[in-house]
């Protein structure tokens, strides 16, 4: 009897555990809330510890590298290429740290000319499970980040806010299938609506499969779903294809791909005309040619093509048969030549409906 | 209470229970926590390696005690989701039921043997991933994708490293 | 959180080492098992209670797990006689938000969203509340454009905003510019009114059905059969999984009788103008072609089309939605001087050599009334007369035949009543006799009234449709095929004869032809190498009663009318052209003449392709 007491205590506390969380689980799935005040205490406590070692990792990754790198030099050759090797060693710390600080101008030139009010943010963390596409930064309410923010970096959107605590907040990126934001092409100025898919491409949806939308031809943000001010990168089209339905169209997302370290968090958007103004920095070889950005920046420019039935090309063409033998439709003298329909447009390329019977 | 140690204690004669410093027991949970948040941003594939569940599993089997591995996977459990797009719990669950077996477990199997260890490490892998996917389907409607094979395989690497691993936070041993 | 260091080790005492062999390691097992077991009760259990109770969730929740997403079925296609598409689909979108935690602030902050009326949203969910059950979405706006769409997907799953859906719609694609948009109608949501007609007896509030045109008419036969799709959605409302799923049925093509390139042309030729054309094959009469002027853009109404906007619509007072085709009544003017003729000669008061003289204008029962040629014609016969349209000729007809008699023949070529065209909203025109008038008016029929309804004024009122179906019938030498426009309407009904003499029917047709090629009145409609055939007519308004709109007052101009067909004998094709406000007849010829040329046009075409087709299939081996 007594065993059984003992065997039941451990189930009993087992059961018990269990039946807590389970309980804390179905809270959250019924109130479809969080529990944000143990969120807060674990994000706070690991903050610090984060964003120290995320210092620490910057400092010691110089020396790391370059003690790796001198490492080899020694063993080749001590005593003659030393000093060869500390000059290596020196003009490696010096492009580094150039490279750092052209990418702190970078933001820098960024935040100041962007119309919209940033807030610079370290990438201290990411969200533990296996295909985690969130990271922590080490910005939060404090900094006057709120929940659904968007982040973005200079090279193109890098996600949103999905929750902010004190001193730190967590970032959906593009990629999560639960990330969406409205886009636009540059060239044909066809819009869609960007869609993480949990890989490293992201899809544009809803754009028809009559609209023409280029590979290589790059997305900006649309402003259309009101988080993301309009005018800002995207990234460039891997694939676009027709659909069954809708084009397909697979975007690889620019500000993914510079190994994430620093993003900016827009804390009050301004749609702009002309997207990243920073176009001159050496960082941006794969903006599209100036000609694109500035029908960008005519609003209405290109629309994306119509999409129209046999009837609207079939009056095109008689318009054209008319218009090119002078004859207005509906009019005409006394002993006035009638119009000929089966007049041929000379080498012009011809747009016969494709099922025309008339013509078969 | 004491029966219940003679209830163990029969089942498995010369087993070993270690010991360790609270604030060991503390630290190391926090830093597989910390690894996990934070390496995989520099090197992606290592976000596969699922140290807070190895650690769970050595503390638990190391100390012998299902209540204690309970509790103990409980709260590396939390603390994680605490840190995740989940709901709290999921992890929490999982890790609580792998607390309590591991702990179960180690009182038939020698924990201190390398090729145990790994199977150890290798099961709780994948029964790991396997609770999480059915607590996901059914209590959250949040299918987690899970491949057999992939499964499978990241079940072996987690194995492979708890072997060093684990050998490592032996040193950590009170006595 | 349990966070714990040490705890547990007080729970526990150190294991001291003790003999047990009677535990044996399956107690062991069993142990385990028995723990696992527990477990899975306990979880089953306890969900059960969680989530299933209808106590703890009243069934919202289990409903929300798992959702019915209708598959809108798409709509046939509408193709022209060859099979060119004239109404298309188009994949779209449509918004639905579950209503099980709809909050009223939620549907606010859609409507600041997505540019809605907050009121209108909330009057259309309420609609909707009152006939469907909880757990069924409902759509809130249609069409969704690409901008909404990135606002709905980059809201999804806020808790501020309702929990929304996107359903596959199939938007419908007409022509441009209001191309055939009367014939072709529109679509839009069933009213409450039609909910109770008996053609709409298995339709539900929210359905989508043809309103107007060929969408109304073959609605049953383009309305497809809708699917559905039931889903498992996870806590914030996004979709996990398919369940089950029910396909949607498209509905079937429609191929008209309408051939595209004549109705193209027509379209054309009415450019800015107000009136209609309707070209018939008196052979079959099959609608080749029906044009409406001015006409709005169905595409508007493809959609959820704004009160404003459809207010508008409908007050304007050129009446843009009206199909003048077949819903304009109005006096045809002389072109119903080849009916009076065709009355005479067959009651044998005139014979194709009876003569009037026309001297500008004649006196009937004390009143004069003028020829539209106001030095005259001189002596006129029926050939001169239809040919030069002349007034005083059939005023002295239409006298001598009586009121009665010509609205018996007006009549047999289909005036006064519905042509039967599978159309809704057909109107059936006035022919005015002594009955009518008795009985419209209690009033006895006057004498001098016989003279005007004579050259096709006073209460005499045809559409352009009735127009070209007696025409034609007549140029056919009286054999009228029912007017239809749906070419694979299945069963094609019988034609109506009328035993004429073929010397007359044929007596008018030669006038006919004098009309447009022997210096008549429709010399505009002429075509070389075409036995085109005509009559011009122009109908004053002045009589008309309809003038109480000012704003229409500095527009009102005679309405000119042509009709004609060709060839002579054995016609292929008839036209009707109402100009609206064209002042004279022969400015609506050229209209016809267009539609005319167009179709032999395409005959030759036809003819020269399948020549050189039959060239290539008798020399396959010569390249």
């Amino acid at each position: 009897m007594e065993l059984l007491t003992h065997r039941y205590r451990t189930l009993t506390i087992l059961a018990l555990v269990i039946a807590g969380q389970l309980l804390l689980l179905g809270y959250q799935v019924r109130t479809q809330g969080d529990v944000r005040l143990v969120r807060v205490w674990a994000v706070t406590a690991v903050t610090p510890v984060a964003r120290l070692l995320e210092t620490a990792r910057r400092d010691v990754s110089t020396a790391l590298d370059t003690y790796v790198f001198l490492a080899g030099a020694q063993k080749e050759n001590r005593l003659l290429k030393r000093q060869l090797g500390e000059l290596k060693f020196e003009v490696r710390r010096l492009r580094r740290e150039l490279a750092r600080a052209d990418r702190a101008e970078a933001l820098k030139l960024f935040i100041e000319r962007s119309p919209s009010k940033m807030v610079a943010a370290r990438v201290i963390g990411a969200g533990t499970g296996a295909d985690s596409k969130v990271v922590f930064i080490d910005r939060g309410t404090r900094d006057g980040v709120k929940k659904g923010m968007a982040v973005v970096t200079p090279e193109g959107i890098a996600g949103r806010v999905a929750a902010a605590y004190p001193t730190a907040s967590r970032v959906v990126l593009v990629t999560d299938p639960s990330f969406a934001a409205g886009v636009v092409s540059a060239r044909t100025h066809v819009q869609g609506t960007l869609k993480g898919m949990g890989g490293r491409a992201c899809r544009v949806d809803y754009v028809q499969n009559e609209q023409h939308v280029e590979e290589g031809e790059w997305f900006y943000t649309s402003g259309d779903d009101r988080v993301f001010p309009r005018g800002l990168p995207v990234g460039p089209v891997k694939v676009s294809r027709e659909g069954k339905l809708l084009r397909e169209i697979l975007v690889e997302p620019a500000g993914l791909q510079a190994g994430m370290e620093e993003v900016l968090v827009i804390l009050e958007g301004v749609h702009q005309p002309v997207p990243a103004p920073a176009a001159d920095e050496p960082e941006f070889e794969l903006l599209p040619p100036p000609d694109t950005l500035t029908t960008m920046a005519e609003p209405g420019a290109a629309r994306p093509t119509p999409v129209l039935t046999d009837a609207d090309r079939l009056l095109e063409t008689y318009r054209r048969i008319g218009q090119a033998q002078g004859h207005v439709y509906g009019e005409g003298r006394p002993g006035s030549p009638p119009p000929d329909f089966n007049w041929e447009p000379g080498p012009a390329p011809r747009k016969r409906s494709p099922s025309g019977g008339g013509h078969e | 209470m004491s029966d219940y140690g003679d209830l163990l204690a029969g089942v498995r004669r010369r087993t070993k229970i270690s010991r360790y410093r609270p604030v060991v027991l503390f630290l190391v949970p926090v830093a597989a926590i910390l690894f996990q948040v934070y390496v995989p941003l520099f090197l992606d594939y290592l976000g596969y390696l699922e140290l807070p569940l190895l650690v769970t599993v050595y503390f638990a089997a190391m100390r012998r005690r299902p209540v204690a591995g309970l509790l103990y996977g409980a709260g590396i459990g939390l603390a994680q989701d605490a840190l995740s797009q989940n709901p709290l719990g999921m992890f929490g669950i999982v890790k609580t039921l792998v607390g309590y077996f591991a702990a179960s477990a180690s009182l038939r199997f020698d924990a201190d043997n390398p090729g145990s260890r790994f199977v150890l490490a290798f099961f709780f892998f994948v029964f790991h991933q396997a609770m999480y996917w059915v607590l996901g389907r059914a209590l959250i409607g949040t299918p987690v994708e899970l491949g057999a094979a992939r499964t499978l395989v990241l079940a072996g690497m987690n194995g492979a490293v708890a072997v060093p691993f684990f050998h490592l936070l032996d040193k950590l041993k009170e006595s | 959180m349990e966070f714990e260091g040490p705890a547990p080790q007080n729970l526990l005492k150190p294991l001291p080492q003790r003999d047990g062999t009677r535990f044996a390691a399956g107690r062991i097992a069993v142990f385990q098992y028995l723990i696992a077991g527990v477990f899975l009760f306990l979880l089953s259990g306890f969900w059960e209670l969680q989530v299933r109770n209808p106590a703890f969730y009243s069934e919202r929740a289990e409903r929300n797990r798992i959702k019915a997403l209708p598959i809108l079925a798409p709509r046939g296609r509408i193709l022209d006689r060859d099979g060119r598409v004239m109404v298309d689909n188009q994949a779209s979108f449509s918004l639905a938000l579950s209503r099980e935690k709809l909050e009223q602030r939620q549907l606010r902050a859609l409507a600041a969203g997505l540019g809605l009326d907050f009121d209108e949203l909330v009057l259309r969910v309420r609609r909707f509340d009152r006939t469907h059950p909880k757990y069924e979405p409902v759509i809130v706006k249609e069409e969704l454009t690409p901008s909404e769409l990135a606002f709905i997907e980059a809201h999804r799953g806020d808790p501020r905003y309702p929990d929304m859906e996107l359903i596959n719609a199939h938007r419908r694609l007409y022509p441009r510019g209001g191309v055939a948009a009367h014939l072709l109608g529109y679509i839009g949501e069933i009213s409450e009114a039609e909910l109770n007609l008996l053609e709409f007896v298995d339709r539900e509030p929210g359905d989508v059905i043809g309103k107007s045109g060929v969408e109304r008419q073959y609605d049953t036969l383009l309305t497809g059969i809708d699917g559905e799709r039931r889903v498992v959605v996870d806590s914030v409302g996004r979709e996990r999984e398919v369940i089950g799923v029910k396909e949607a049925v498209p509905g079937r093509d429609l191929r008209l009788t309408i051939d595209l390139d004549l109705q193209v042309v027509a379209e054309l030729a009415m450019n800015g103008r107000r009136g209609a054309v309707v070209a018939l094959d008196p052979r079959t009469g099959e609608v080749l072609a029906m044009v409406s002027r001015p006409a709005f853009d169905p595409n508007r109404f493809a959609g959820r089309i704004r009160s404003k906007e459809w207010r508008a619509l409908v007050g304007d007072p050129e009446k843009p939605l009206l199909n003048r085709a077949i819903q304009a009544q109005l006096a045809p003017g002389s072109t119903f001087k080849p009916i009076v003729a065709l009355a005479g000669l067959e009651l044998g008061v005139i014979t194709p050599d009876f003569r009037v003289t026309c001297n500008g204008g004649a006196s009937f029962y004390g009143r004069y009334f003028r020829c539209h040629l106001s030095r005259g014609h001189g002596p006129v016969s029926l050939y001169r007369a239809l040919a030069d349209s002349c007034d005083v000729y059939f005023y002295t007809v239409g006298n001598r035949l009586g009121i009665d008699n010509i609205a018996r023949y007006a009549e047999m070529v289909g005036f006064g009543r519905k042509t039967g065209i599978d159309l809704p909203g057909e109107a059936p025109g006035l022919v005015p006799s002594t009955r009518w008038k008795l009985r419209t008016f209690r009033q006895k029929w006057y004498a001098g009234e016989t003279i005007s309804v004579a050259i096709g004024q006073g209460a005499l009122t045809v559409t352009p449709l009735q127009l070209a179906y007696a025409i034609g019938g007549l140029a056919m030498g009286g054999v009228w095929y029912p007017p239809h426009v749906a070419l694979n309407a299945g069963r094609r009904p019988e034609p109506r004869r009328a035993a004429l003499d073929p010397a007359h029917t044929e007596a008018i047709a030669d006038a006919l032809w004098a009309v447009v090629n022997d210096g008549g009145t429709g010399l505009r409609a002429r075509l070389p190498g075409i036995e085109v055939c005509g009559k011009t007519g122009t109908s004053q308004l002045a009589s008309v009663r309809a003038i109480h709109n000012r704003k229409l007052a500095g527009k009102l101009k005679d309405n000119a009318w042509f009709v004609g067909f060709a060839p002579k004998r054995n016609p292929e094709i008839v036209v009707a052209a109402l100009f609206e406000g064209g002042e004279h007849g022969h400015l609506a010829a050229p209209i016809v003449r267009d539609v005319i040329k167009a179709y032999f046009d395409k005959k030759e075409r036809r003819r020269n392709n399948e020549r050189i087709a039959r060239l290539r299939t008798a020399a396959p081996f010569r390249r």
